[in-house]
């Protein structure tokens, strides 16, 4: 019999150096913001798209991640697609975006925008 | 001629013609912002202009390269180029330019091209291209009209 394994509780969400910062960033100067959230919404040629927008409070069901001083809350519907996701922030000369690293997902679409589970 | 029956009696010739082509949900741009399609030129947004005039140093160009991938059979890439080449347009708006080669160009001729600024992600794109029939909601991909 197997004894009963006990496993760390992992963050929903964990944040790069490069997207926490970032994420300061776009929450400097703007006190009335507390943080983003993370959503999910069905579009795009793959099911699923990621949506970001700022958040002035935490609402019951969100989930909070907490990781150096920069907070973002995860949707509910969100919570099960996203948990273990990496959340990347990548700048290039002609672009710059937030970049999420999903370990759940089965497929993605060519731009990398739309994904299916 | 189904798809015409299908329509309220009421519609003018011309907007039943502009619902039939931008009748999929997937379309990329919002009906009515067509241009004819005689349009040979690239237009510049006033964002990408300005977005242009701040990343690029003297001589950089926007390449714009169509190629074949993506969900919907096409895909725009973008690009950072100092050379122009013999089959190379150029389109210049407020000192900044896009050079796109004679190929690309038969596939994005009369297309606008914009910065977007989100929240989520700052690209540059390719909108209301007259030659593209629907696109991924990326509006990275589309396909061609036949």
């Amino acid at each position: 019999v197997n004894k009963r394994k006990i496993l760390p509780t992992r963050a929903a969400l964990t944040l790069t150096p490069s997207a926490v910062s970032k994420i300061r960033l776009l929450l400097q100067g703007k006190p009335e913001y507390i943080g983003l959230k993370v959503g999910v919404r069905t579009r795009g040629c793959n099911g699923l798209t990621y949506t970001l927008e700022y958040t002035k409070e935490k609402e019951k069901s969100d989930e909070e991640v907490l990781q150096e001083g920069v907070r973002v809350f995860i949707e509910k519907k969100a919570q099960l697609t996203l948990l273990g996701t990496e959340m990347d922030f990548v700048e290039s000369k002609l672009s710059s975006e937030f970049v999420f690293n999903n370990p759940n997902i089965k497929g993605t679409c060519g731009c990398g925008e739309s994904f299916n589970i | 001629s189904e798809q015409f029956r299908r329509l309220p009696q009421n519609l003018q010739p011309l907007q039943t013609a502009g619902l039939r082509r931008f009748s999929n949900a997937s379309v990329q741009e919002k009906p009515g912002g067509s241009t004819p399609s005689e349009d040979n030129k690239i237009h510049l947004t006033e964002s990408c202009v300005k977005r242009l005039s701040e990343i690029m140093a003297k001589g950089e160009y926007l390449r714009i390269h169509v190629e074949g991938g993506g969900c919907s059979g096409f895909q725009y890439k973008f690009s950072v180029d100092r050379n122009k080449n013999e089959d190379d347009r150029v389109f210049e708006d407020g000192g900044v330019g896009i050079v796109v080669d004679q190929d690309s160009l038969e596939f994005v001729k009369g297309a606008t091209v914009d910065f977007s600024q989100e929240l989520i992600r700052s690209t540059f794109q390719v909108l209301k291209n007259p030659q593209a029939d629907h696109g991924c909601s990326c509006g990275s991909s589309f396909s061609v009209k036949l």
